[in-house]
Protein backbone atom coordinates (compact mmCIF):
# COMPACT_ATOMS: atom_id res chain seq x y z
CA UNK A 1 0.00 0.00 0.00
CA UNK A 2 2.56 2.49 0.94
CA UNK A 3 4.72 1.91 -1.89
CA UNK A 4 1.56 2.37 -4.33
CA UNK A 5 0.75 6.11 -2.56
CA UNK A 6 4.12 7.76 -2.10
CA UNK A 7 4.84 8.23 -6.04
CA UNK A 8 0.92 9.46 -5.75
CA UNK A 9 1.97 12.10 -3.37
CA UNK A 10 3.96 14.22 -5.85
CA UNK A 11 1.72 13.05 -8.62
CA UNK A 12 -0.52 16.12 -8.98
CA UNK A 13 2.30 18.53 -9.78
CA UNK A 14 3.48 16.60 -12.51
CA UNK A 15 0.45 14.72 -13.42
CA UNK A 16 -2.12 17.16 -15.85
CA UNK A 17 0.83 19.28 -16.82
CA UNK A 18 3.76 18.71 -19.64
CA UNK A 19 6.11 19.81 -16.97
CA UNK A 20 8.26 16.40 -16.49
CA UNK A 21 6.41 13.44 -18.93
CA UNK A 22 9.72 11.45 -18.86
CA UNK A 23 9.43 11.01 -14.61
CA UNK A 24 5.61 11.00 -14.58
CA UNK A 25 6.00 8.41 -17.48
CA UNK A 26 7.93 5.95 -15.34
CA UNK A 27 5.83 6.46 -12.52
CA UNK A 28 2.99 5.64 -14.12
CA UNK A 29 3.96 2.35 -15.40
CA UNK A 30 5.41 1.44 -12.18
CA UNK A 31 2.06 1.89 -10.90
CA UNK A 32 0.58 -0.07 -13.64
CA UNK A 33 2.94 -2.71 -12.44
CA UNK A 34 2.03 -2.53 -9.08
CA UNK A 35 -1.42 -2.53 -9.65
CA UNK A 36 -1.43 -5.82 -11.99
CA UNK A 37 0.89 -7.87 -9.19
CA UNK A 38 -1.74 -8.89 -7.66
CA UNK A 39 -3.51 -10.74 -10.77
CA UNK A 40 -0.50 -11.51 -12.32
CA UNK A 41 0.77 -13.95 -9.24
CA UNK A 42 -2.45 -15.35 -8.83
CA UNK A 43 -2.98 -16.21 -12.29
CA UNK A 44 1.12 -17.43 -12.37
CA UNK A 45 0.49 -19.37 -9.19
CA UNK A 46 -2.60 -21.49 -10.25
CA UNK A 47 -2.10 -21.89 -14.27
CA UNK A 48 1.88 -21.01 -15.29
CA UNK A 49 3.88 -23.35 -12.15
CA UNK A 50 1.42 -25.60 -12.54
CA UNK A 51 1.64 -26.51 -16.03
CA UNK A 52 5.52 -26.39 -15.79
CA UNK A 53 4.97 -29.23 -13.20
CA UNK A 54 2.77 -31.68 -15.84
CA UNK A 55 5.21 -31.10 -17.89
CA UNK A 56 8.23 -32.43 -16.02
CA UNK A 57 5.85 -35.19 -14.78
CA UNK A 58 4.80 -36.01 -18.36
CA UNK A 59 8.68 -36.49 -18.46
CA UNK A 60 9.59 -38.55 -15.34
CA UNK A 61 9.00 -42.05 -13.69
CA UNK A 62 6.34 -40.94 -11.21
CA UNK A 63 6.14 -43.55 -8.50
CA UNK A 64 2.90 -43.32 -5.94
CA UNK A 65 3.13 -43.26 -2.20
CA UNK A 66 1.00 -43.30 0.50
CA UNK A 67 2.04 -39.99 0.79
CA UNK A 68 1.83 -37.94 -2.39
CA UNK A 69 4.13 -39.25 -5.45
CA UNK A 70 7.34 -38.38 -6.63
CA UNK A 71 9.65 -37.59 -9.83
CA UNK A 72 12.68 -40.23 -10.57
CA UNK A 73 14.36 -39.51 -13.51
CA UNK A 74 13.66 -38.24 -17.27
CA UNK A 75 11.94 -40.74 -19.75
CA UNK A 76 9.76 -40.38 -22.53
CA UNK A 77 8.21 -43.45 -21.98
CA UNK A 78 4.98 -41.71 -20.87
CA UNK A 79 4.58 -40.64 -24.19
CA UNK A 80 5.16 -42.99 -26.03
CA UNK A 81 2.86 -45.26 -23.99
CA UNK A 82 0.07 -42.81 -24.52
CA UNK A 83 1.05 -42.01 -28.38
CA UNK A 84 0.93 -46.15 -29.10
CA UNK A 85 -2.05 -46.66 -27.25
CA UNK A 86 -5.12 -47.15 -29.01
CA UNK A 87 -7.50 -45.83 -25.84
CA UNK A 88 -5.42 -42.29 -26.88
CA UNK A 89 -6.37 -42.92 -30.52
CA UNK A 90 -9.65 -42.97 -29.82
CA UNK A 91 -10.35 -40.71 -27.55
CA UNK A 92 -8.55 -38.15 -30.02
CA UNK A 93 -10.73 -39.14 -32.86
CA UNK A 94 -13.49 -39.19 -30.45
CA UNK A 95 -12.63 -35.52 -29.43
CA UNK A 96 -12.23 -34.15 -32.43
CA UNK A 97 -15.18 -35.52 -34.46
CA UNK A 98 -17.34 -34.41 -31.57
CA UNK A 99 -15.67 -31.18 -31.76
CA UNK A 100 -16.22 -30.63 -35.57
CA UNK A 101 -20.10 -31.83 -35.47
CA UNK A 102 -20.88 -30.11 -32.33
CA UNK A 103 -19.21 -26.27 -33.49
CA UNK A 104 -21.00 -27.05 -36.99
CA UNK A 105 -24.31 -27.43 -36.05
CA UNK A 106 -24.33 -24.90 -33.02
CA UNK A 107 -23.01 -22.58 -36.09
CA UNK A 108 -25.51 -23.81 -39.03
CA UNK A 109 -28.40 -23.26 -35.91
CA UNK A 110 -27.24 -20.38 -34.11
CA UNK A 111 -26.92 -18.44 -37.02
CA UNK A 112 -30.69 -19.62 -38.10
CA UNK A 113 -32.10 -18.49 -34.72
CA UNK A 114 -30.37 -15.16 -35.10
CA UNK A 115 -31.70 -14.57 -38.66
CA UNK A 116 -35.29 -14.96 -37.12
CA UNK A 117 -34.52 -13.28 -34.21
CA UNK A 118 -33.26 -10.11 -35.94
CA UNK A 119 -36.82 -9.91 -37.71
CA UNK A 120 -38.68 -10.24 -34.35
CA UNK A 121 -40.18 -7.32 -33.89
CA UNK A 122 -41.88 -7.93 -30.43
CA UNK A 123 -40.14 -9.50 -27.78
CA UNK A 124 -36.90 -10.22 -28.60
CA UNK A 125 -35.96 -9.64 -24.64
CA UNK A 126 -37.47 -12.38 -23.42
CA UNK A 127 -36.18 -14.48 -26.16
CA UNK A 128 -32.57 -13.58 -24.98
CA UNK A 129 -33.71 -14.14 -21.47
CA UNK A 130 -34.70 -17.92 -22.65
CA UNK A 131 -31.64 -17.91 -25.09
CA UNK A 132 -29.64 -17.20 -21.87
CA UNK A 133 -30.80 -19.98 -19.65
CA UNK A 134 -29.29 -23.01 -21.28
CA UNK A 135 -26.01 -20.93 -21.18
CA UNK A 136 -26.05 -20.55 -17.74
CA UNK A 137 -27.27 -24.11 -16.20
CA UNK A 138 -24.42 -26.38 -14.97
CA UNK A 139 -23.78 -28.74 -17.13
CA UNK A 140 -24.06 -31.82 -14.26
CA UNK A 141 -27.65 -30.97 -14.83
CA UNK A 142 -27.92 -30.58 -18.37
CA UNK A 143 -26.12 -34.47 -18.31
CA UNK A 144 -28.96 -35.64 -15.68
CA UNK A 145 -31.78 -34.56 -17.41
CA UNK A 146 -30.85 -35.51 -21.40
CA UNK A 147 -29.91 -38.83 -19.14
CA UNK A 148 -33.28 -39.10 -17.75
CA UNK A 149 -34.81 -37.94 -21.14
CA UNK A 150 -32.66 -40.87 -22.78
CA UNK A 151 -33.46 -43.23 -20.02
CA UNK A 152 -34.15 -46.51 -22.49
CA UNK A 153 -36.74 -47.32 -20.37
CA UNK A 154 -38.94 -44.37 -19.42
CA UNK A 155 -37.43 -41.67 -21.37
CA UNK A 156 -39.57 -39.20 -22.96
CA UNK A 157 -37.87 -39.49 -25.92
CA UNK A 158 -37.44 -43.22 -26.48
CA UNK A 159 -41.35 -43.28 -25.48
CA UNK A 160 -42.32 -40.47 -28.59
CA UNK A 161 -39.79 -41.34 -31.17
CA UNK A 162 -39.65 -45.67 -30.22
CA UNK A 163 -35.91 -45.34 -29.60
CA UNK A 164 -34.41 -47.67 -27.76
CA UNK A 165 -31.60 -48.19 -25.02
CA UNK A 166 -30.09 -44.67 -26.61
CA UNK A 167 -27.46 -44.72 -23.80
CA UNK A 168 -26.59 -47.99 -23.98
CA UNK A 169 -25.53 -48.50 -27.36
CA UNK A 170 -22.18 -46.39 -29.00
CA UNK A 171 -23.13 -44.27 -31.90
CA UNK A 172 -26.53 -43.38 -30.09
CA UNK A 173 -24.92 -42.75 -27.25
CA UNK A 174 -22.55 -40.21 -28.99
CA UNK A 175 -25.29 -38.75 -30.95
CA UNK A 176 -27.15 -37.80 -27.56
CA UNK A 177 -24.29 -36.33 -26.45
CA UNK A 178 -24.09 -34.07 -29.01
CA UNK A 179 -27.79 -33.15 -28.56
CA UNK A 180 -27.06 -32.31 -25.16
CA UNK A 181 -24.11 -30.08 -26.00
CA UNK A 182 -26.07 -28.75 -29.26
CA UNK A 183 -29.17 -27.46 -27.07
CA UNK A 184 -26.68 -25.89 -24.37
CA UNK A 185 -24.48 -24.08 -26.49
CA UNK A 186 -26.37 -23.18 -29.72
CA UNK A 187 -28.15 -20.19 -27.72
CA UNK A 188 -24.38 -18.59 -27.31
CA UNK A 189 -23.88 -18.70 -30.56
CA UNK A 190 -27.06 -17.37 -31.34
CA UNK A 191 -26.70 -14.45 -29.20
CA UNK A 192 -23.06 -13.70 -30.45
CA UNK A 193 -24.44 -14.03 -34.16
CA UNK A 194 -27.53 -11.99 -33.55
CA UNK A 195 -24.87 -8.63 -31.77
CA UNK A 196 -22.85 -8.92 -35.22
CA UNK A 197 -26.21 -8.65 -36.98
CA UNK A 198 -27.10 -5.69 -35.36
CA UNK A 199 -23.96 -3.96 -36.02
CA UNK A 200 -23.77 -4.65 -39.89
CA UNK A 201 -24.60 -1.09 -41.66
CA UNK A 202 -28.21 -1.06 -43.13
CA UNK A 203 -27.02 0.87 -46.31
CA UNK A 204 -25.16 -1.78 -47.82
CA UNK A 205 -28.97 -3.73 -47.46
CA UNK A 206 -30.18 -1.41 -49.09
CA UNK A 207 -27.64 -1.01 -52.42
CA UNK A 208 -28.34 -4.96 -52.51
CA UNK A 209 -31.59 -4.30 -52.74
CA UNK A 210 -31.85 -1.87 -55.28
CA UNK A 211 -29.40 -3.98 -57.24
CA UNK A 212 -31.94 -6.60 -56.90
CA UNK A 213 -29.96 -9.22 -55.06
CA UNK A 214 -31.81 -12.28 -53.54
CA UNK A 215 -32.30 -12.80 -50.62
CA UNK A 216 -30.28 -16.00 -50.65
CA UNK A 217 -27.06 -14.28 -52.39
CA UNK A 218 -27.22 -11.21 -50.07
CA UNK A 219 -26.74 -13.61 -47.31
CA UNK A 220 -24.03 -15.53 -48.90
CA UNK A 221 -22.32 -12.17 -50.30
CA UNK A 222 -22.90 -9.58 -47.80
CA UNK A 223 -23.99 -11.07 -44.66
CA UNK A 224 -21.71 -14.11 -44.33
CA UNK A 225 -18.30 -12.11 -45.37
CA UNK A 226 -18.98 -9.25 -42.92
CA UNK A 227 -20.02 -11.49 -40.23
CA UNK A 228 -16.68 -13.71 -40.64
CA UNK A 229 -14.20 -11.41 -37.99
CA UNK A 230 -17.01 -12.38 -35.52
CA UNK A 231 -17.89 -15.90 -36.02
CA UNK A 232 -14.50 -17.21 -36.79
CA UNK A 233 -13.54 -15.58 -32.94
CA UNK A 234 -16.50 -17.64 -31.83
CA UNK A 235 -15.93 -20.46 -33.71
CA UNK A 236 -12.08 -20.83 -32.19
CA UNK A 237 -13.19 -20.36 -28.83
CA UNK A 238 -15.30 -23.03 -29.23
CA UNK A 239 -13.35 -25.09 -30.53
CA UNK A 240 -10.84 -24.88 -28.26
CA UNK A 241 -13.21 -24.99 -25.26
CA UNK A 242 -14.34 -28.01 -26.85
CA UNK A 243 -10.72 -29.92 -26.40
CA UNK A 244 -11.31 -29.73 -22.67
CA UNK A 245 -14.63 -32.16 -22.87
CA UNK A 246 -15.22 -33.42 -19.42
CA UNK A 247 -18.49 -32.75 -17.41
CA UNK A 248 -21.27 -33.64 -20.06
CA UNK A 249 -19.65 -37.71 -20.78
CA UNK A 250 -18.57 -38.07 -17.23
CA UNK A 251 -21.77 -37.53 -15.83
CA UNK A 252 -24.17 -38.79 -18.73
CA UNK A 253 -22.28 -41.62 -20.20
CA UNK A 254 -19.75 -41.98 -17.47
CA UNK A 255 -17.50 -42.28 -20.81
CA UNK A 256 -19.54 -45.28 -21.82
CA UNK A 257 -21.03 -48.07 -23.01
CA UNK A 258 -17.20 -49.56 -22.19
CA UNK A 259 -14.88 -46.22 -23.74
CA UNK A 260 -17.06 -45.13 -26.61
CA UNK A 261 -17.40 -41.66 -25.20
CA UNK A 262 -14.24 -41.73 -23.35
CA UNK A 263 -12.67 -37.46 -24.32
CA UNK A 264 -9.27 -37.14 -23.84
CA UNK A 265 -9.75 -35.02 -20.40
CA UNK A 266 -11.79 -38.17 -19.37
CA UNK A 267 -8.80 -40.08 -20.29
CA UNK A 268 -6.33 -38.30 -18.83
CA UNK A 269 -8.71 -37.76 -15.93
CA UNK A 270 -9.29 -42.18 -15.13
CA UNK A 271 -5.58 -42.16 -15.60
CA UNK A 272 -3.96 -40.01 -13.09
CA UNK A 273 -7.41 -40.49 -10.45
CA UNK A 274 -8.27 -43.56 -11.34
CA UNK A 275 -5.67 -45.75 -11.47
CA UNK A 276 -2.96 -43.32 -10.47
CA UNK A 277 -0.86 -43.87 -13.21
CA UNK A 278 0.13 -40.26 -13.37
CA UNK A 279 3.01 -39.96 -15.39
CA UNK A 280 0.90 -41.45 -18.31
CA UNK A 281 -2.25 -39.21 -17.40
CA UNK A 282 0.08 -36.46 -17.39
CA UNK A 283 1.45 -37.22 -20.81
CA UNK A 284 -2.62 -37.25 -21.76
CA UNK A 285 -3.13 -33.74 -20.03
CA UNK A 286 0.12 -32.07 -21.54
CA UNK A 287 -0.63 -33.51 -25.12
CA UNK A 288 -3.91 -31.99 -25.41
CA UNK A 289 -2.72 -28.70 -23.70
CA UNK A 290 -0.10 -28.33 -26.67
CA UNK A 291 -3.13 -29.33 -29.25
CA UNK A 292 -4.97 -26.41 -27.85
CA UNK A 293 -2.03 -23.89 -27.46
CA UNK A 294 -1.07 -25.44 -31.39
CA UNK A 295 -4.13 -23.79 -32.04
CA UNK A 296 -3.94 -20.79 -30.36
CA UNK A 297 -0.28 -19.72 -31.77
CA UNK A 298 -2.12 -21.18 -35.38
CA UNK A 299 -5.23 -18.44 -34.88
CA UNK A 300 -2.77 -15.70 -33.15
CA UNK A 301 -3.10 -13.30 -35.99
CA UNK A 302 -6.94 -13.54 -35.30
CA UNK A 303 -5.73 -12.51 -31.39
CA UNK A 304 -3.84 -9.70 -32.92
CA UNK A 305 -6.93 -8.33 -34.96
CA UNK A 306 -9.04 -8.33 -31.34
CA UNK A 307 -6.46 -6.86 -29.28
CA UNK A 308 -5.30 -4.36 -32.16
CA UNK A 309 -8.82 -3.65 -32.86
CA UNK A 310 -9.76 -2.25 -29.60
CA UNK A 311 -6.65 0.22 -29.94
CA UNK A 312 -3.67 -0.78 -27.66
CA UNK B 1 -63.16 -4.92 -44.45
CA UNK B 2 -62.66 -8.95 -44.74
CA UNK B 3 -59.51 -8.60 -46.82
CA UNK B 4 -58.16 -5.72 -43.93
CA UNK B 5 -58.94 -8.63 -41.88
CA UNK B 6 -56.99 -11.27 -43.69
CA UNK B 7 -54.24 -9.16 -44.32
CA UNK B 8 -54.04 -8.39 -40.39
CA UNK B 9 -54.39 -12.26 -39.98
CA UNK B 10 -51.51 -12.81 -41.80
CA UNK B 11 -48.93 -10.40 -40.30
CA UNK B 12 -49.06 -12.38 -37.32
CA UNK B 13 -48.80 -15.29 -38.37
CA UNK B 14 -45.73 -15.48 -41.04
CA UNK B 15 -42.57 -17.18 -41.30
CA UNK B 16 -41.11 -15.28 -38.53
CA UNK B 17 -43.42 -15.75 -35.93
CA UNK B 18 -43.80 -19.77 -36.78
CA UNK B 19 -39.88 -20.07 -36.60
CA UNK B 20 -39.77 -18.26 -33.74
CA UNK B 21 -42.65 -20.57 -31.90
CA UNK B 22 -40.27 -23.62 -33.06
CA UNK B 23 -37.08 -22.13 -31.77
CA UNK B 24 -39.01 -21.64 -28.41
CA UNK B 25 -40.61 -25.26 -28.30
CA UNK B 26 -37.36 -26.78 -28.64
CA UNK B 27 -35.95 -24.47 -26.40
CA UNK B 28 -37.88 -24.87 -23.69
CA UNK B 29 -38.96 -28.19 -23.77
CA UNK B 30 -36.02 -29.69 -22.20
CA UNK B 31 -37.03 -27.15 -19.48
CA UNK B 32 -40.35 -28.09 -19.20
CA UNK B 33 -39.94 -31.80 -18.33
CA UNK B 34 -36.79 -30.90 -16.02
CA UNK B 35 -39.18 -28.50 -14.10
CA UNK B 36 -42.66 -30.86 -14.45
CA UNK B 37 -40.19 -34.29 -13.60
CA UNK B 38 -38.88 -32.33 -9.97
CA UNK B 39 -42.64 -32.53 -9.37
CA UNK B 40 -43.21 -36.03 -9.54
CA UNK B 41 -43.77 -38.39 -6.99
CA UNK B 42 -41.14 -41.77 -6.97
CA UNK B 43 -43.38 -44.17 -8.76
CA UNK B 44 -44.61 -41.18 -11.37
CA UNK B 45 -40.71 -40.90 -12.08
CA UNK B 46 -40.11 -44.59 -13.60
CA UNK B 47 -43.91 -45.08 -15.44
CA UNK B 48 -43.50 -46.08 -19.08
CA UNK B 49 -45.27 -44.09 -21.12
CA UNK B 50 -44.07 -41.39 -18.80
CA UNK B 51 -46.81 -38.59 -17.44
CA UNK B 52 -46.87 -35.49 -19.81
CA UNK B 53 -47.81 -33.96 -16.38
CA UNK B 54 -47.29 -34.54 -13.08
CA UNK B 55 -50.61 -36.28 -11.31
CA UNK B 56 -50.40 -35.90 -8.32
CA UNK B 57 -48.16 -32.80 -8.62
CA UNK B 58 -45.80 -33.29 -5.13
CA UNK B 59 -43.36 -31.70 -3.44
CA UNK B 60 -41.63 -34.44 -2.09
CA UNK B 61 -38.37 -34.29 -3.86
CA UNK B 62 -37.77 -30.68 -2.63
CA UNK B 63 -38.29 -31.86 0.87
CA UNK B 64 -36.23 -35.21 0.06
CA UNK B 65 -33.32 -33.00 -1.67
CA UNK B 66 -32.59 -30.89 1.41
CA UNK B 67 -33.74 -33.69 3.83
CA UNK B 68 -32.07 -36.66 2.82
CA UNK B 69 -29.32 -35.99 0.58
CA UNK B 70 -27.18 -32.51 1.76
CA UNK B 71 -28.18 -30.09 -0.91
CA UNK B 72 -28.34 -27.35 1.62
CA UNK B 73 -25.10 -27.78 2.52
CA UNK B 74 -23.89 -27.95 -1.12
CA UNK B 75 -26.13 -24.72 -1.94
CA UNK B 76 -24.02 -22.57 1.02
CA UNK B 77 -20.64 -23.93 0.06
CA UNK B 78 -21.50 -23.06 -4.25
CA UNK B 79 -22.52 -19.51 -2.72
CA UNK B 80 -19.67 -18.89 -0.33
CA UNK B 81 -17.24 -20.33 -2.64
CA UNK B 82 -18.72 -18.27 -6.09
CA UNK B 83 -19.19 -15.00 -4.07
CA UNK B 84 -15.99 -14.84 -2.72
CA UNK B 85 -14.43 -15.88 -5.89
CA UNK B 86 -15.77 -13.23 -7.37
CA UNK B 87 -15.16 -10.53 -5.10
CA UNK B 88 -11.43 -11.04 -5.26
CA UNK B 89 -11.85 -11.62 -9.45
CA UNK B 90 -13.42 -7.65 -9.07
CA UNK B 91 -11.35 -6.20 -6.91
CA UNK B 92 -7.83 -7.95 -8.55
CA UNK B 93 -9.29 -7.38 -11.70
CA UNK B 94 -10.10 -3.82 -11.78
CA UNK B 95 -6.67 -2.94 -10.30
CA UNK B 96 -4.64 -4.85 -13.37
CA UNK B 97 -7.56 -3.47 -16.03
CA UNK B 98 -6.55 -0.27 -15.23
CA UNK B 99 -3.25 -0.77 -15.15
CA UNK B 100 -3.54 -2.32 -19.07
CA UNK B 101 -5.80 0.45 -19.79
CA UNK B 102 -4.29 3.46 -18.32
CA UNK B 103 -0.84 3.26 -17.46
CA UNK B 104 2.04 3.27 -19.70
CA UNK B 105 3.89 -0.15 -18.93
CA UNK B 106 5.92 -2.28 -21.50
CA UNK B 107 4.32 -5.70 -22.77
CA UNK B 108 1.02 -5.05 -22.42
CA UNK B 109 0.40 -6.41 -25.37
CA UNK B 110 2.21 -9.59 -24.43
CA UNK B 111 0.43 -9.58 -21.60
CA UNK B 112 -3.07 -9.51 -23.02
CA UNK B 113 -2.68 -12.33 -25.68
CA UNK B 114 -0.76 -14.68 -22.69
CA UNK B 115 -3.62 -13.66 -20.45
CA UNK B 116 -6.34 -14.83 -23.48
CA UNK B 117 -4.19 -18.00 -24.23
CA UNK B 118 -4.40 -18.77 -20.58
CA UNK B 119 -8.16 -18.29 -20.18
CA UNK B 120 -8.38 -21.14 -22.60
CA UNK B 121 -5.85 -23.71 -21.01
CA UNK B 122 -8.23 -26.82 -20.51
CA UNK B 123 -8.40 -27.15 -16.64
CA UNK B 124 -7.14 -31.22 -17.08
CA UNK B 125 -4.08 -29.67 -17.85
CA UNK B 126 -3.60 -28.59 -14.47
CA UNK B 127 -5.56 -29.98 -12.13
CA UNK B 128 -2.96 -33.16 -11.31
CA UNK B 129 -0.06 -30.33 -10.00
CA UNK B 130 -2.73 -28.46 -8.24
CA UNK B 131 -4.05 -31.13 -6.34
CA UNK B 132 -0.61 -32.25 -5.30
CA UNK B 133 -0.09 -28.70 -4.44
CA UNK B 134 -3.23 -28.53 -2.40
CA UNK B 135 -2.73 -31.67 -0.97
CA UNK B 136 1.06 -30.87 0.28
CA UNK B 137 -0.40 -27.27 2.09
CA UNK B 138 -3.47 -29.21 3.48
CA UNK B 139 -6.12 -27.83 1.58
CA UNK B 140 -7.83 -30.52 -0.14
CA UNK B 141 -11.36 -30.57 0.94
CA UNK B 142 -11.55 -26.13 2.38
CA UNK B 143 -13.20 -23.24 0.62
CA UNK B 144 -10.04 -21.86 -0.63
CA UNK B 145 -9.06 -25.20 -2.41
CA UNK B 146 -11.85 -23.79 -5.14
CA UNK B 147 -11.95 -19.70 -4.34
CA UNK B 148 -8.02 -19.43 -5.65
CA UNK B 149 -7.85 -21.57 -8.55
CA UNK B 150 -11.82 -20.13 -9.43
CA UNK B 151 -10.08 -16.13 -9.42
CA UNK B 152 -7.10 -16.91 -11.17
CA UNK B 153 -9.37 -19.17 -14.01
CA UNK B 154 -11.76 -16.33 -14.09
CA UNK B 155 -9.45 -13.22 -13.60
CA UNK B 156 -8.10 -13.44 -17.29
CA UNK B 157 -11.52 -12.63 -19.00
CA UNK B 158 -12.19 -10.01 -16.20
CA UNK B 159 -9.24 -8.34 -16.95
CA UNK B 160 -9.86 -8.43 -20.40
CA UNK B 161 -13.64 -7.05 -20.04
CA UNK B 162 -12.83 -4.22 -17.84
CA UNK B 163 -9.89 -3.16 -19.51
CA UNK B 164 -11.73 -2.32 -22.86
CA UNK B 165 -14.59 -0.43 -20.65
CA UNK B 166 -12.12 1.29 -19.14
CA UNK B 167 -10.93 2.35 -22.95
CA UNK B 168 -13.98 4.04 -23.17
CA UNK B 169 -13.51 6.33 -20.38
CA UNK B 170 -12.22 9.78 -21.46
CA UNK B 171 -8.72 10.62 -20.17
CA UNK B 172 -10.01 14.24 -18.99
CA UNK B 173 -12.40 12.46 -16.30
CA UNK B 174 -9.35 11.37 -14.17
CA UNK B 175 -7.53 13.65 -14.73
CA UNK B 176 -10.01 16.54 -13.11
CA UNK B 177 -9.32 13.77 -10.57
CA UNK B 178 -5.74 14.20 -10.31
CA UNK B 179 -5.47 17.85 -10.49
CA UNK B 180 -7.55 17.69 -7.42
CA UNK B 181 -4.98 16.00 -5.62
CA UNK B 182 -6.38 12.55 -5.82
CA UNK B 183 -4.24 9.23 -4.92
CA UNK B 184 -4.61 6.60 -8.10
CA UNK B 185 -6.62 4.20 -5.81
CA UNK B 186 -8.95 7.24 -5.26
CA UNK B 187 -9.36 8.15 -8.79
CA UNK B 188 -10.11 4.14 -9.80
CA UNK B 189 -12.66 4.16 -6.67
CA UNK B 190 -14.43 7.55 -7.32
CA UNK B 191 -13.81 8.59 -10.82
CA UNK B 192 -13.43 5.28 -12.82
CA UNK B 193 -15.23 2.26 -11.37
CA UNK B 194 -18.74 4.52 -11.76
CA UNK B 195 -18.04 4.73 -15.25
CA UNK B 196 -16.95 1.41 -15.38
CA UNK B 197 -19.95 -0.15 -14.10
CA UNK B 198 -21.08 -2.12 -16.88
CA UNK B 199 -18.01 -3.61 -17.52
CA UNK B 200 -17.80 -4.52 -13.80
CA UNK B 201 -21.31 -6.12 -14.15
CA UNK B 202 -20.41 -7.94 -17.01
CA UNK B 203 -17.26 -9.23 -15.05
CA UNK B 204 -19.08 -10.63 -11.78
CA UNK B 205 -22.08 -12.19 -13.68
CA UNK B 206 -19.77 -14.48 -15.81
CA UNK B 207 -17.68 -14.99 -12.95
CA UNK B 208 -20.30 -15.74 -10.63
CA UNK B 209 -21.53 -18.08 -13.53
CA UNK B 210 -18.43 -19.92 -14.35
CA UNK B 211 -17.57 -20.81 -10.73
CA UNK B 212 -21.49 -21.83 -9.77
CA UNK B 213 -21.19 -24.13 -12.80
CA UNK B 214 -17.54 -25.62 -12.55
CA UNK B 215 -16.90 -28.96 -11.90
CA UNK B 216 -13.59 -30.69 -12.63
CA UNK B 217 -11.87 -29.01 -9.76
CA UNK B 218 -14.70 -29.19 -7.40
CA UNK B 219 -14.81 -32.93 -8.04
CA UNK B 220 -11.33 -33.24 -7.61
CA UNK B 221 -10.54 -31.03 -4.93
CA UNK B 222 -13.48 -31.48 -2.23
CA UNK B 223 -14.79 -34.98 -1.78
CA UNK B 224 -15.96 -34.75 1.42
CA UNK B 225 -19.92 -33.75 1.73
CA UNK B 226 -19.38 -31.09 3.55
CA UNK B 227 -17.25 -29.03 1.24
CA UNK B 228 -19.35 -30.27 -2.00
CA UNK B 229 -20.39 -27.51 -4.55
CA UNK B 230 -23.93 -28.02 -6.26
CA UNK B 231 -22.29 -29.79 -8.87
CA UNK B 232 -20.36 -32.35 -7.49
CA UNK B 233 -23.46 -32.88 -5.07
CA UNK B 234 -25.93 -33.54 -8.14
CA UNK B 235 -23.70 -35.81 -9.93
CA UNK B 236 -23.22 -37.86 -6.58
CA UNK B 237 -26.66 -37.98 -5.30
CA UNK B 238 -27.94 -41.91 -4.94
CA UNK B 239 -25.63 -44.76 -5.60
CA UNK B 240 -24.16 -46.63 -8.77
CA UNK B 241 -27.59 -48.59 -9.07
CA UNK B 242 -29.87 -45.89 -8.29
CA UNK B 243 -30.26 -42.42 -9.81
CA UNK B 244 -32.87 -40.45 -7.68
CA UNK B 245 -33.64 -38.77 -10.54
CA UNK B 246 -36.91 -36.55 -8.60
CA UNK B 247 -34.56 -35.58 -6.14
CA UNK B 248 -31.75 -34.41 -8.87
CA UNK B 249 -34.19 -32.40 -10.64
CA UNK B 250 -35.97 -30.76 -7.67
CA UNK B 251 -32.07 -29.85 -6.82
CA UNK B 252 -31.53 -28.52 -9.93
CA UNK B 253 -34.73 -26.30 -10.38
CA UNK B 254 -33.41 -24.54 -7.16
CA UNK B 255 -29.60 -24.57 -8.32
CA UNK B 256 -31.01 -22.77 -11.72
CA UNK B 257 -33.22 -20.58 -10.15
CA UNK B 258 -31.10 -17.98 -8.52
CA UNK B 259 -28.69 -17.94 -11.16
CA UNK B 260 -31.94 -17.49 -14.12
CA UNK B 261 -32.80 -14.57 -11.94
CA UNK B 262 -29.50 -13.20 -12.20
CA UNK B 263 -28.83 -13.63 -15.66
CA UNK B 264 -32.55 -12.58 -16.27
CA UNK B 265 -31.90 -8.95 -14.61
CA UNK B 266 -28.41 -8.52 -16.13
CA UNK B 267 -29.19 -10.09 -19.29
CA UNK B 268 -27.86 -6.60 -20.96
CA UNK B 269 -24.48 -7.34 -19.33
CA UNK B 270 -24.66 -10.59 -20.04
CA UNK B 271 -25.06 -9.95 -23.99
CA UNK B 272 -22.39 -7.27 -24.12
CA UNK B 273 -19.69 -9.35 -22.25
CA UNK B 274 -20.58 -12.27 -24.76
CA UNK B 275 -20.10 -9.98 -27.38
CA UNK B 276 -17.17 -8.07 -27.19
CA UNK B 277 -15.39 -10.58 -25.36
CA UNK B 278 -16.85 -13.69 -27.07
CA UNK B 279 -14.24 -15.76 -24.39
CA UNK B 280 -16.56 -18.07 -22.61
CA UNK B 281 -19.65 -20.34 -23.52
Amino acid sequence: MTTISTPVEQAPASAGLEGRPDVNRKRMARLGWAFSAPALIIIAAVTIFPIIYSVAMSLSNVTVSGNGFSLNGFTWSNFSLVLQSPKWHYALGFTLIYTFVTVLAELVLGTLIALVLQRLTAGRGWMMALLLIPWSMITVINAMLWQYIFNGTYGVATDLFGLNNVLGTPTPAIIALMIADIWKTTPFVAIIVLAGLVMLPGDIYEAAEVDGSSGWSTFWRITVPLLRPTLALAVLFRVLQAFGLFDLPYVMTSGGPGTSTNSLAILGYNAMFKNLAFGPGAAVATTTALLVLLGCLISLRAFKVQVGSEGT
Amino acid sequence: MKGRKRHGWRRVINGVTISTFVIVVLLAAPLYWLIVSSFKTPEAMGVSPPQYFPSPVSGANYSDAFKQYDFGIYFRNSLIVSLVATALVLIFGTLAGYALARTPMRGKFTTMVTLLMISLFPAIALIAPLYLLMRQVGWLNSYQALIIPYTAFNLPFSIWILRNYMLGIPKEMEETGRIDGASPLRTIWSIILPMALPGVFTAAIFCFTACWTEFLMALTFNDVNTYKTIPVGIATFGTPTLTPYGEIFAASVVAVVPIGILVFIFRKFVVSGLTSGAVKG
